[in-house]
């Protein structure tokens, strides 16, 4: 490693150093060569990160760079001494042949550059970033285009490096280089790197935080490069590119066959496009990271979460000459139009680069969007908009001749690319005006347009944008249709971008204002459309109904969700013609069912009904995420004329559903008709219908009054809206229908058999989403139906066959409708009823003499499990109201839970089960319980963490199987974290406590308790169990926790337990997962603290621990903040971490060097000496001085003091840790 | 609980059946589950459908909890499979036999001399090594179907 040091950049001698320099490169060359081959690639490794890792290795890397010395000599300023050798050298060596190595000295520059930039002199920084861009604009027309691009990063790096010390005038000649690179007539190839150049600062973005490479510098470095950039030089570099595109567009639209400067203006066009790109931030006139909605409404929905991104572009005003009012936009449309005449050219084609880059960057001034407007009512930025949509249109329309062209051979690129700039366009602006723009086309800006859109408004009929949006989609959905089988076709792609289209624009009318303000032909448009769509997707329905494998996953289920809620909103904007076409097509499916029985295999009609209920669904209703979702506006401001609630379209359209799915009850129905899946797809819809529609709440009826237009239209807007929530409501046919739902969730969970998705539907969607209604549980708990099920529950067998999450959801929900009961006293009955099976069960069972035998029978094992699933369930339902019955049941059960885990202590999956419970029935009760009953669940929370730990400790699986035996870790790895879990909800007794004495009085000490429970469970999780993230996580958030909230207990800790802790705190440390880091430091930071304030205040604080023990030998010990405070130290100074720890590391390190300050200065001292080079010794000696000097730091541990030494580390890591590292 | 006749022709057979029927459905993993005539511990359980609406089925991977060989079962959900009983017992180790065998100590005081060690190579050094540190060990045996292993080894030493 030392050999490529030059002996502290002396330049003693001439051909002694030659010849090492020579050696070097043949060794580096050889390296790069075996590598290629494979020969020994570790050994070759280690040559080349020795390179990197030796100091200085400049000279070596030059010389290797360096094909045609002459060239670098005028740039070089004699800031090394070695130019004197490489100039010597030039005829001899010719330097290396060997491109790689070339490659690998460029990135021994960065490396070392970066690492040692601190102590290099301007002129060396200078002297290395001219070397670069030399190198790189003299080797513009090497074939081996890595190593440019290579070096241009590295100088690109370095610029980044240097930026903050650069003056202006340094940075203006380092540019003005790469300008007459570009401008001046050095070639297209020299013209091409300067671009290259410009692009691997912005785009490779160096000076973009996100992108940039890592230089071991706090965030704010990066900040402040970004916003230097920003204001100073994005928009000249942006001008450079656009005149080296504008010079030498002439000659690419003369010519008929490909000239080298396309070469050219591609790479300027994607520079444009990448400075477009740019997080613009900084000059968007004051109001910082914000849109400045100007009245034509820029919307601000980041709601509508996309398949397709659609980047806004927001330059501030400053942009508006470049960008808008100096004719940038026309020029690129003209550049594309000249294109499009040349396809048919050789050379041209639609997907050459320069085509696609030029279709980009009219994508990206799509979304151009914000302040760069001027504020005069939006007419610049329609202005805008129309002259890009005209220049768009002919690339797709119109829609029937680009998707035939398409079919036959044509690339879909372009079309594509049109449907994203309608994507952007719809962004940008609000559906009234997307749909003026087309019109406007023809009407009212002739005044202003270009000849040549004049030419297209005369091809236009007078239709809106969101008419041709619809026909481009229903061409798309035809196409579609005709190739549904593949996937990945044209239409799919074009397909998801139109629906995103389609989803912008209708979002915000959904949610605010009404179909009211759609023309006509609008609606009759997109009611076609959605006809289509359906047609389109229940053709695909149909066609796979008989296929056998179809094992969604996830991740398509989640897409298809995203895609139903698109084609709902399309649906919502054409309500009235929709609803009665969805009512039309479940009708005739009805009828085919009924007339086919028993004789036409009625597969492919169920698929369609299927397919039939998730639109239906998504068209109804929205999804509730927990909320109580209201009646979609486009529902509530439609149908105004039916006054009749039966005669409401919707509702004749949830009635006839509903009455469909009653007809499951039926067993000779339900064995013909009524399939599995067909089941998921009516238990879906009644799930997510039942939460808008089903006993809605008083209030929803009279909550809009000041919204309708007048007061007529408000009245009758009111009455029909009434009339359709009222259908459903409590006092109409509201118990019926909830009646037949639960009629038909009991034939689910009983009739179906195994059926584990469907079970699973039921349990989680359906009786889950009726409980959450309050009103309903009022209603749920009376009806006879329901009372079956509880009885089902509580005294049957057949629900036993339900799988185990199902049971205990089912539990769940039970016990949470007993909320409908009159009162608590009520409540709590209904709860002891539903549960008294269970406890009686497992009472009885542990009393048995041979508990022992009788337990481990299989069938036994079924019923506990199931029981312990239950229990959890009810203990997850947990509420005021039914806590004290449920409190009960789990005291109950203490004695034969012990008992159990016993018996059980081989069968870990019913272990896990007994742990989960009490774990869950905790945290459910612990902020309830009073004193008494808090002594009792703790002592018996003790009881179990021992009883777990005798059993486990010294454990050791005997099998041949290592998939058994990763079994049974991971198993141990879920006890250990549900075992955390309930020490965390012990602790969360002292923070949240809702009992009316203080658990004190009966002497419990919850902080001991933890610890106590800590200190059994801390010897079963191996370092090797940390390695599961969670439970690291978990631990350590516990433990961090609990060093933060009673740093006094750790003193009272006996000494195996108090190793332990500190042995993972110091694991911790060294975490490689950022956030256990910091939380082991924030616990470090309260122990040090805690100790050095009861120290201030002459009290013992942390006591013997802290000032050092004797070992089992007698031999004194450090203590334990000293130990800290050398590991904290080392870790700083010599250990990779993430930088957004540094602030927290402070935090810890101040108190830590303020309790062992004797230490600390010995450390320092050692540190000091030993550098050997007095250079670098006398600036560590400084750093030192001035991290705790500097800043008016003193030593007190308040707000002002922590900021301060954060500020003096930040400063002396950066000014020491790049030579400290590599020593 | 599926099946009562069954249930209690167990109950008077004190614990000797070897094997419980089971619906496949309720079935977990980490549960047991007989494949191919062997006792198994369920590492996996995914079901599908027998067309798009067909039947549930599961799809079982078992590990033989004996010689650690994998199976596979596919068993529609709604039917029944054999359920091993699988029974396990605490015996504290008394000594290791020239020949193989090992003597236990059972809960009344007798011993047990007829369980041979295991065959497999570190699995045997495991145990040999902790009998001859002098640790006391107490050995867990695993029977089902009529078979026998040990199947974990804990040491009790002075601590406990």
């Amino acid at each position: 490693m030392q050999g490529y040091s030059n002996g502290g950049g002396g330049g003693e001698g001439g051909p002694a150093d030659l010849a090492k320099l020579q050696s070097i490169m043949q060794s580096i060359e050889i390296a790069c060569s075996s590598i290629q081959m494979h020969v020994n690639p570790a050994a070759a490794e280690a040559t080349i990160l020795a390179l990197c890792q030796s100091p200085q290795p400049y000279k070596a890397c030059q010389f290797i760079l360096a094909l045609d010395v002459s060239s670098i000599a005028p740039y070089d300023c004699g800031a090394f001494q070695v130019i004197a050798f490489i100039l010597f050298l030039s005829n001899l060596a010719e330097n290396s042949q060997v491109t790689n190595a070339r490659f690998q000295a460029a990135a021994a520059i960065r490396d070392a550059a970066m690492r040692e930039w601190a102590f290099l002199t301007a002129d060396d920084r200078r002297g290395l970033i001219s070397f670069c861009l030399c190198f790189v604009m003299q080797h513009a027309c090497s074939p081996e285009g890595y190593v440019q691009a290579k070096v241009s990063s590295v100088a690109a790096q370095l610029i980044k490096r240097g930026w903050l010390d650069l003056s202006a005038s340094e940075k203006e000649a380092f540019f003005n280089q790469v300008n007459q690179a570009i401008y001046c007539n050095h070639g297209v190839d020299v013209q091409f790197i300067g671009i290259n150049f410009l692009e691997s600062l912005v785009h490779v973005s160096e000076f973009s935080p996100t992108t940039s490479s890592a230089m071991g510098l706090p965030r704010e470095f990066h900040e402040q490069c970004r916003m230097s950039l920003e204001l100073d030089y994005l928009k000249t570099f942006y001008c450079w590119a656009r005149d080296a595109a504008i010079s030498v567009t002439k000659v690419i639209i003369e010519s008929d066959a490909a000239v080298s400067e396309v070469k050219v203006c591609t790479a300027a066009l994607r520079l444009l496009l990448q400075i477009l790109n740019w997080d613009f931030r900084y000059n968007t006139s004051g109001t910082k990271m914000s849109i400045n909605v100007f009245s034509a409404g820029v919307r601000q929905d980041s709601a509508s979460a996309k398949r397709t991104e659609c980047i806004l572009v927001q330059p501030g005003p400053a942009w508006r000459d470049v960008l808008i009012s100096s004719g940038h936009v026309e020029w690129v449309l003209n550049l594309y139009a000249a294109l499009r005449e040349k396809f048919s050219c050789k050379g041209y084609w639609l997907d050459c680069p320069i085509a696609v880059s030029a279709r980009k960057l009219i994508v990206q001034f799509c979304s151009l969007t914000g302040t760069i407007f001027s504020s005069d009512n939006g007419q610049m930025q329609e202005y805008h908009l129309l002259q890009l949509l005209s220049g768009i249109l002919p690339w797709v329309d119109p829609p029937d001749v680009v998707a035939k062209a398409i079919e036959s051979g044509k690339s879909e690129s372009e079309m594509l690319d049109g449907c994203r700039a309608l994507l952007s366009i719809a962004t940008v602006t609000t559906p009234f005006i997307f749909d003026q723009l087309l019109k406007s086309i023809s009407v009212d800006h002739l005044f202003v347009i270009t000849l040549l859109l004049q030419v297209f408004a005369m091809m236009f009929r007078p239709f809106g944008t969101l008419t041709l949006l619809s026909t481009l989609m229903c061409e798309v959905i035809k196409n579609l249709m005709l190739n549904s089988s593949e996937e990945g076709t044209w239409s799919w792609d074009a397909r998801d971008i139109l629906l995103d289209t389609w989803t912008t624009l209708l979002v915000s009318i959904d949610s605010k204002e009404g179909n009211a303000l759609l023309p006509s032909e609008v609606l009759n448009a997109t009611a076609s459309l959605f006809a289509l769509i359906v047609e389109c997707e229940l053709k695909v329905a149909s066609m796979s109904a008989m296929d056998d494998d179809f094992n969604y996953v996830q991740a398509s289920i989640s897409a298809m969700d995203e895609r139903l809620s698109s084609y709902a909103l399309i649906a919502r904007a054409a309500i009235d013609a929709t609803v009665p076409l969805l009512m039309r097509l479940f009708t005739e499916r009805f009828a085919r069912l009924h007339q086919g029985r028993g004789m036409i295999d009625p597969t492919e009609t169920l698929e369609e009904l299927y397919s039939l209920l998730l639109i239906t669904g998504h068209v109804l209703a929205d999804e509730g995420e927990g909320e109580t979702p209201l009646v979609p506006n486009a529902i509530q401001t439609c149908f105004l004329d039916t006054l009749e609630a039966d005669k409401h379209p919707v509702v004749i359209l949830s009635g006839s559903i509903i009455k469909f799915a009653e007809q499951c009850l039926d067993p000779e129905m339900r064995l013909s008709v009524f399939s599995p899946r067909l089941m998921e797809a009516i238990v879906w819809f009644l799930a997510r219908w039942s939460q808008t529609y089903l006993m809605p709440f008083e209030e929803i009826r009279d909550g809009y009054s000041n919204f309708g237009h007048d007061y007529e239209h408000q009245l009758q807007s009111l009455h029909s809206r009434k009339a359709l929530l009222s259908f459903f409501g409590e006092h109409n046919q509201g118990k019926l229908v909830l009646d037949i739902i639960v009629r038909v969730a009991i034939t689910t969970l009983v009739s179906y058999p195994g059926e584990k998705d469907l079970q699973e539907l039921t349990c989680n969607q359906l009786l889950h989403a009726l409980v959450q209604g309050k009103n309903i549980c009022l209603h749920l708990v009376a009806l006879d139906s329901w009372r079956e099920l509880a009885n089902a529950f509580a005294n049957g067998k057949t629900l036993f066959l339900l799988n185990s999450t199902n049971q205990r959801s089912l539990a769940q929900t039970l016990v949470l409708s007993a909320y409908g009961m009159r009162n608590a006293e009520a409540s709590n009955q209904y709860v002891r009823d539903l549960t008294n099976h269970i406890m009686t069960y497992l009472v009885e069972l542990s009393n048995k003499n041979n508990l022992k035998n009788v337990a481990q029978q299989p069938d036994v094992i079924l019923s506990v499990s199931c029981l312990l699933e239950r229990l959890r369930g009810a203990a997850n339902a947990t509420e005021p109201r039914t806590q004290k019955a449920l409190y009960e049941l789990g005291f109950s059960v203490m004695n034969p839970i012990l008992l159990l885990l016993e018996v059980y202590k081989h069968e870990s999956a019913v272990v896990y089960l007994l742990l989960k419970f009490i774990v869950d029935w905790v945290d459910g009760q612990i902020s309830y319980l009073e004193a008494q009953e808090t002594a009792v669940v703790v002592d018996f929370c003790m009881r179990l963490l021992q009883l777990y730990a005798s059993h486990n400790i010294g454990k050791v699986l005997m099998t041949l199987s290592s998939s058994l035996l990763n079994e049974a870790k991971t198993e141990k790895y879920k006890d250990l974290r549900a075992l955390l879990q309930l020490l965390s909800s012990l602790c969360s007794k002292d923070l949240v406590d809702f009992s009316s004495d203080s658990i004190e009085a009966q002497g419990t000490n919850i902080s001991q308790v933890v610890f106590f429970g800590l200190h059994i469970v801390t010897p079963l999780i191996s370092l090797d169990l940390l390695k599961y993230p969670k439970l690291c996580h978990d631990y350590f958030a516990l433990l961090s926790h609990m060093l933060e909230v009673y740093p006094e207990t750790v003193a009272q800790l006996n000494t195996e337990a108090l190793a332990h802790v500190l042995g993972t705190l110091d694991f911790g440390l060294h975490h490689q997962d950022s956030e256990v880091v910091d939380m082991c430091l924030r616990a470090l930071k309260a122990l040090a603290s805690f100790h050095y304030k009861e120290m201030s205040a002459s009290k013992v604080g942390l006591g013997p621990l802290a000032a050092g023990l004797k070992d089992s030998n007698g031999n004194p010990q450090e203590g334990i903040l000293s130990q800290f405070l050398r590991s904290l130290l080392q870790l700083l100074l010599f250990e990779d971490y993430s930088p957004d720890l540094v602030s927290t590391a402070a935090d810890a390190l101040f108190p830590l060097i303020l309790c062992e300050q004797g230490l600390y200065q010995r450390l320092g001292n050692e540190l000091i000496e030993r550098q050997v080079n007095p250079t670098l010794r006398s600036r560590l000696t400084n750093a030192l001085q001035s991290l705790t000097n500097s800043n008016q730091l003193s030593s007190t541990l308040d707000r002002v003091n922590y900021q301060r030494f954060r500020k003096n580390l930040n400063n002396f890591l950066i000014e020491v840790r790049g030579f400290l590292r590599t020593m | 609980m599926s099946d009562e006749e069954h249930h209690f022709e167990s109950k008077a057979d004190a614990g000797a059946s070897k094997t419980y029927p089971q619906q496949a459905g309720t079935i977990r993993k980490n549960g047991y589950i007989v494949i191919k005539n062997r006792p198994c511990k369920v590492v996996e359980v995914s079901t599908s459908k027998t067309g798009k609406h067909g039947h549930a089925k599961c799809h079982f991977v078992g590990i033989d909890i004996f010689n650690g060989k994998k199976l596979e079962d596919i068993v529609p959900s709604s039917h029944n499979c054999d359920v091993p009983h699988v029974n396990r017992t605490d015996y504290q180790l008394i000594d290791i036999s020239e020949d193989g065998f090992v003597s236990l100590l059972t809960e009344n005081g007798n011993t047990k001399d007829d369980l041979r060690l295991p065959t497999d190579d570190s699995l045997l050094t495991q145990i040999k090594a902790g009998f001859e540190e002098g640790k006391d060990l107490v050995v867990s045996v695993m029977s089902a179907m009529g078979e026998e292993q040990i199947c974990a080894l804990k040491d009790i030493g002075p601590k406990n």
